[in-house]
């Protein structure tokens, strides 16, 4: 483990039950993190989503996929992280290729396609026990408050 | 080539912004006429480095205000 959840929480202004990343486990350079989100199987949406048959949201992949894109960033721009802003996801074109279920270790691997002061581009994916579950393309903005 | 390049510039200007080729003259401003924000503008970055292989320094972008300032620095990068 490279960062635990006191480092990653902070990177990350998201706190349970909205926090989708709960280790890093590999970060090269600014270019490229591996992070780990476990399914317990206990968590609220599995509730509604679906009764008797739990499937993790595939909105809430794309929130860890995010969340690590976030980490990302922090790790390239630490000047900015350090001022804590606000980041706003603003466009995402994302698929879903297979279900993620109570058990699973998602790992997210985030790469940086582009980095700026107020906005960046990453390409993300998911996967669970070597198979992709989903890989996303995400662009979010960078607020200063 | 220069048509090449400014043809290419538009078509990929055009999907981005979901903006038809015919609205976007060389002169028009992305910030103020077309209401390019930060995610926009990073969105043509990105794909603009992607097609030409170029990396663009940050401090480069607040210069480029129309496409006719785009497609003069992509040929005085590509030169």
């Amino acid at each position: 483990m490279i960062w635990d959840l006191n480092k990653i929480k902070s990177a990350l202004p998201h706190r349970e039950p909205f926090l989708f990343i709960n280790e890093v486990i590999a970060i090269e350079g600014s270019e490229k993190i591996v992070a780990v989100k476990h399914i317990k199987g206990d968590e609220d949406y599995f509730r509604g989503h679906f009764p008797g048959k739990p499937i993790m949201p595939g909105v809430l992949i794309i929130e860890a996929m995010a969340q690590a894109s976030v980490i990302l960033y922090s790790v390239d721009r630490p000047h900015i992280a350090k001022a804590h802003p606000d980041y706003y996801l603003g466009k995402v074109k994302a698929e879903f290729l297979a279900p993620v279920l109570p058990g699973d270790r998602v790992v997210i691997e985030s790469n940086k396609v582009k980095f700026l002061d107020n906005a960046a581009i990453t390409d993300a994916s998911a996967t669970v026990n070597d198979q992709i579950v989903a890989k996303a393309n995400l662009v979010f903005s960078i607020q200063l408050k | 080539m220069s048509n090449n390049i400014e043809e290419e510039i538009t078509k990929m200007v055009s999907e981005i912004l979901e903006v038809p080729v015919e609205q976007l003259n060389p002169d028009v401003d992305f910030f103020k006429d077309l209401d390019v924000d930060s995610l926009k503008a990073i969105e043509i970055v990105a794909a603009f480095e992607k097609m030409y292989r170029i990396i663009v320094p940050e401090e480069d972008i607040p210069k480029i205000h129309n496409l006719g300032q785009l497609v003069e620095y992509t040929k005085n990068k590509t030169s």
